[in-house]
């Protein structure tokens, strides 16, 4: 149930950031959305096995959690990494395609 | 296999015409002229089967499961229908050779009349109705290029055209695939076996009604009739093949083909019969208005295939295998006519029946074949065209009732509009006085092409009860009974019967048109029509074009938040769909524990401060809060490695934000209040569906059988005892490469993107720490190999205890940023970042490739070797994970330099 409640705290909050003005807040929301996804398919595999998933002497196999899953999730962590760099430098350096006004406009606007 | 062949043939042709052009030059048409009759004889090789009563059947076989394949099938219909496509066009080839200008594309045009010819044997020839539509399409397409060939002024009337004719192919995809439905196969013999099924079915409206739209756009029927004279802006030898004789007629091979399920409907009847008729008064009156022999040509062509929508549209027997006699004999006369146009607008310099004048003195092959096609034309016997206009009345007067006599009184007007204008074009161009006495008949190397059909015409209308076997068989196999006959004779009989009756009528009032020609014309000339087909079809274009406007603004703002609003509405709509309707299985949520909550609530509070702040630098800061606390409930679940890099990810992205957030403002620009409130409601409704959506689709509380067996066998397979890490690099190698190459791909933007040579940014400056750095420094001498040496050992121990490539280079990444921290902002990176990225590819290639050894690409070689006494075992795993390494680590210098130094976007001025 806690997957639930933290799935919809942070897709709520992803959604409002992205819907505001320039691409800072944007780029907030979707990493927000990113770590959404990783807690839905993190909690797929639900939440009765939490032992980490290392295996080998001495070591029992029993609730173990899904080994499969978290390397989908861990893929999913370094790409939402990559592109939130990219679109760190689009905010940060881009142009107006952000529609008006944008982060870097606003700042030219102030200098003005 | 010959039909296979025959098709094969017709694909070589297409192939080699560039080829054979380049060398040839316009000679190139007398061998593909070949190809052509090649591919006819092997077609004619199945003749005497089909008019022994056999069917000759090809097949290649090529989606099985779908029970799609390329099913060839020659019956009486297909065999009329590819002589018409192939033999024409084996005389347009040989036309084209002598009409053509030596400078002209000759290779482009020989290509796409080969491949329209290639289409249109596929169409009558295949068996599979998919196929038949793919063909039927590719018709459509040559026609638009062959039409558009030449210039800016044929863009339109070929857009036209193909608009008009490409709808028609919609409109027969959707009754194909209605047929598929209604029937279940797409096998032509089986559908049209079960025609009563088709007839039975609620849909049979729908599907005739769609392959009547499909046959009157493509054969330019009222109301679409205005592509065809528009279309005329092509060559000669494309007009004479694709919208005389082949092309248009691909629209009436559909309508015969499907006609049999729908010939008992009072609709059929009456929609075709109507639009015929219509079709082939006024494209007869509008010929007969022309001044242009080629725009004359073009709506006598109308007219006719309005004459033949109607016979298919009485439905008999009769009248079916008279509709098919009427496209061959059609064929025949109208390519001869626009070939022979085609020598005069040559060697006159004109088409134009006012500057035309005593043409038969100086040409008088030209004249003499172009009145034996003209009589063929007019109906007069003893041509090919009087039979089939006669029968065409027996089958007209067999409509019921006063039906017929209308209908009948109808064709024999017609009739007689297309005697007096076959007149016209004849006395037009080729009575009176002589003006240009010194003109010479074109050679008969020109000429041959458009003599032979004219001379078939008369032989084949002397001798037109040897067709009757031909003719039998296409009716059979149109209206599917073994004891259809066509029963062509040239000489009526009895001659009292009223069809001749109504030929000599129609004879009278052509040539009472005739003697009438001036008044007729100055009345002609005056016909003022308000409503113009390209009119009506120019503002409707426009019209949509517009309502695409409007219908597609709210996607062309330059804001993001516009796009995002419509998917973000959609699954709002989609969840509350599926909830309202049900079909998801009630599931038993996942067990929590006391401490998750503490997470969630700090989340909760953590979000809320980040959707609040005013202020950039503490956005960036709550949300690596919120990454941690991420991390912790990754922890809570039990995935060690999982929580490793996400807190190791969550540092970077602060500190990669903190570089960007120099160069712009401390605080948020305000948004709107309604805006505000507008975004939380979306928001929170969209939350509380991604919460349902985790509620109704994660509640199993057991392992999956996949976890369990990565549990059992991944130490046996893989040697690993750190599943997370083994399923990365070992099981699911190709993904982990797959995501590789998109931190690849941004990098490789970001490098594209800033550029490495720019001045330090001034302002960029500001991320120098201020005061004294001697503490940083110091710090980072010790603690930077420090964090190496534990990055290197993350790497290496990844297989079996937490750790990993992407750990350990991230673990990196934080030994580069400390190490830059007190070197201020334009100091440049020792490490190359392409280099990085680059070596980590190839270093993942390289492990996956030695994979290849044992048998497939990423599958891990293990081994072991005894280093100072200590036994290592090896893995190329362990090689793949160091590619993946240098990736990570590639990303990060790359945003480091390229952020911290300040570079402005390439070029500078996109703003």
């Amino acid at each position: 149930m806690s997957a639930v409640v933290l799935v919809t705290v942070l897709v709520a909050g992803g959604v409002y950031l992205v819907l505001q003005r320039g691409l800072v807040r944007a780029t907030l929301g979707f990493v927000l959305i990113g770590h959404a996804a990783n807690v839905m398919i993190l909690a797929a595999g639900g939440q009765d096995g939490r032992e980490p998933a290392y295996v080998g002497e001495g070591r029992s196999s029993a609730g173990l959690s899904d080994p499969l899953l978290q390397a989908f999730a861990l893929t999913a962590i370094v790409i939402t990494f990559a592109l939130t760099v990219y679109l760190l430098a689009l905010a940060g350096h881009g142009g107006d395609d952000d529609g008006a006004p944008s982060d870097v406009e606003e700042e030219a606007a102030d200098e003005h | 296999m010959t039909l296979l062949l025959a098709l094969a043939t017709m694909l070589v042709a297409v192939v080699v015409a560039r080829p054979l052009a380049y060398r040839l030059g316009r000679d190139a048409g007398y061998p593909m002229a070949g190809l052509f009759l090649l591919a006819l004889a092997l077609v004619l090789r199945g003749a005497p089967e089909v008019l022994s009563g056999g069917v000759v059947e090809g097949r290649w076989t090529w989606i099985a499961s779908l029970d799609v394949a390329l099913r060839l099938r020659l019956d009486g219909l297909s065999l009329i229908f590819a002589i018409l496509a192939l033999g024409v066009g084996a005389l347009i080839m040989a036309y084209c050779a002598r009409y053509l200008s030596e400078q002209y594309d000759h290779g482009r045009l020989y290509m796409l009349l080969s491949l329209f010819a290639t289409a249109m044997l596929g169409m009558v020839l295949s068996a599979d109705i998919i196929v038949l539509f793919v063909f039927f399409e590719i018709t459509t397409l040559c026609s638009f290029f062959l039409i558009g060939a030449q210039g800016l002024h044929q863009a339109k009337p070929a857009t036209r055209a193909f608009v008009v004719t490409a709808s028609g192919g919609l409109a027969l995809l959707a009754a194909v695939l209605l047929l598929w439905h209604v029937t279940g196969t797409t096998d032509l013999t089986a559908i049209l076996a079960d025609a009563d099924q088709v007839t039975d079915s609620p849909l049979a409206p729908w599907i005739g009604g769609l392959v009547i739209y499909a046959a009157i756009t493509k054969s330019a029927q009222f109301p679409f009739h205005f592509w065809l004279p528009d279309a005329m802006v092509a060559l000669t030898p494309v007009s004479a093949y694709l919208h005389a004789a082949t092309l248009v007629k691909a629209g009436i091979y559909v309508l015969m083909r499907f006609s049999q399920p729908f010939t008992d409907f009072w609709w059929w009847t009456f929609v075709l019969v109507t639009i015929g008729l219509i079709t082939t008064v006024i494209g007869a009156l509008f010929a007969l208005q022309q001044h242009d022999l080629k725009a004359l040509l073009a709506y006598s062509t109308v007219s006719q295939l309005g004459w033949i929508v109607a016979l298919v549209g009485v439905g008999t027997q009769d009248a079916l295998s008279v509709a098919g006699l009427h496209a061959f004999s059609h064929a025949l006369f109208k390519a001869t006519l626009f070939m022979l146009v085609g020598v005069i607008d040559r060697e006159a310099g004109s088409r134009d029946i006012r500057e035309l004048s005593g043409l038969y003195r100086v040409m008088p092959f030209t004249a003499v074949l172009t009145a034996m096609a003209a009589m063929s034309m007019a109906g007069l016997p003893p041509f090919l065209g009087f039979v089939s206009k006669e029968e065409s009345y027996y089958a007209f007067l067999d409509l019921p009732g006063t039906w017929g006599l209308v209908v009948g009184g109808v064709a024999v007007l017609s009739a007689a509009f297309t005697f007096a204008y076959s007149v016209r074009l004849v006395w037009g161009a080729f009575a009176g006085p002589t003006q240009q006495r010194r003109l010479y008949d074109a050679a008969p190397s020109f000429l041959a092409p458009a003599a032979v059909p004219a001379v078939v015409g008369l032989l084949l209308g002397l001798f037109v009860a040897q067709l009757n076997p031909l003719f039998d068989r296409s009716v059979q196999a149109t209206v599917l009974a073994e004891s259809a006959r066509a029963d062509l004779r040239l000489v009526p009989d009895p001659l009292t019967s009223p069809a001749f009756a109504m030929s000599i009528a129609t004879v009278l009032l052509g040539l009472m048109l005739f003697r009438a020609r001036e008044p007729v014309d100055r009345a002609l000339q005056r016909l003022d029509l308000r409503v113009r087909g390209v009119d009506v079809y120019d503002r409707a274009y426009a019209a949509l074009l517009r309502a695409c406007d409007r219908v597609a603004a709210p996607a062309r703002s330059g804001e993001l938040a516009p796009h995002l609003v419509w998917p973000l509405l959609s699954l709002v709509v989609l969840a509350v769909g599926v909830v309202v309707l049900g079909g998801v299985d009630g599931v038993g949520p996942p067990v929590s524990r006391p401490e998750d909550w503490v997470v969630v609530a700090l989340t909760a509070l953590a979000v809320l401060g980040l959707c609040l702040s005013p202020s950039r630098l503490g956005a960036v800061v709550v949300l690596g809060v919120v990454g941690f606390l991420i991390a912790a409930w990754f922890l809570l679940l039990g995935g060690v490695d999982l929580a490793l890099t996400q807190m190791l990810v969550e540092i970077l992205t602060v500190a990669v934000a903190v570089l960007v957030l120099q160069r712009l403002p401390a605080r948020f620009a305000p948004t709107p209040r309604t805006r505000r409130v507008g975004a939380a409601a979306l928001a929170v409704a969209v939350g509380l569906a991604a919460g349902a959506a985790t509620l109704l689709l994660t509640g199993r509380s057991g392992p999956t059988a996949a976890a369990q067996w990565y549990v059992e066998e991944s130490e046996d397979a893989a040697g690993g005892t750190n599943l997370v890490n083994a399923i990365l690099v070992d099981f699911r190698g190709l993904d982990t490469f797959g995501e590789m190459t998109v931190l690849a791909v941004a990098a490789i933007g970001l490098l594209a993107f800033l550029r490495a040579d720019a001045a330090p940014d001034v302002r960029a400056r500001s991320m120098d720490l201020p005061g004294d750095r001697t503490v940083i420094r110091s710090a980072a001498r010790i603690l930077v190999p420090v964090i190496c040496a534990v990055s290197a050992w993350l790497l290496l121990r990844g297989h079996y205890e937490p750790g990993g490539g992407f750990v350990g280079a991230l673990a990196a990444a934080l030994a580069l940023v400390l190490a830059r921290l007190p070197r201020g902002a334009d100091a440049r990176s020792r490490l190359d970042p392409a280099v990085l990225l680059t070596a980590g590819l190839v270093v993942a290639v390289a492990a996956g490739a030695l994979g290849l050894l044992d048998g497939s690409f990423l599958r891990p070689l293990t081994g072991s070797i005894e280093i100072l006494g200590l036994d290592l075992s090896l893995t190329t795993s362990l090689i793949f994970d160091l590619g993946v390494f240098l990736a990570v680590l590639g990303l990060v210098v790359a945003a480091m330099d390229r952020f911290s130094r300040g570079a402005t976007p390439t070029g500078g001025a996109i703003r």
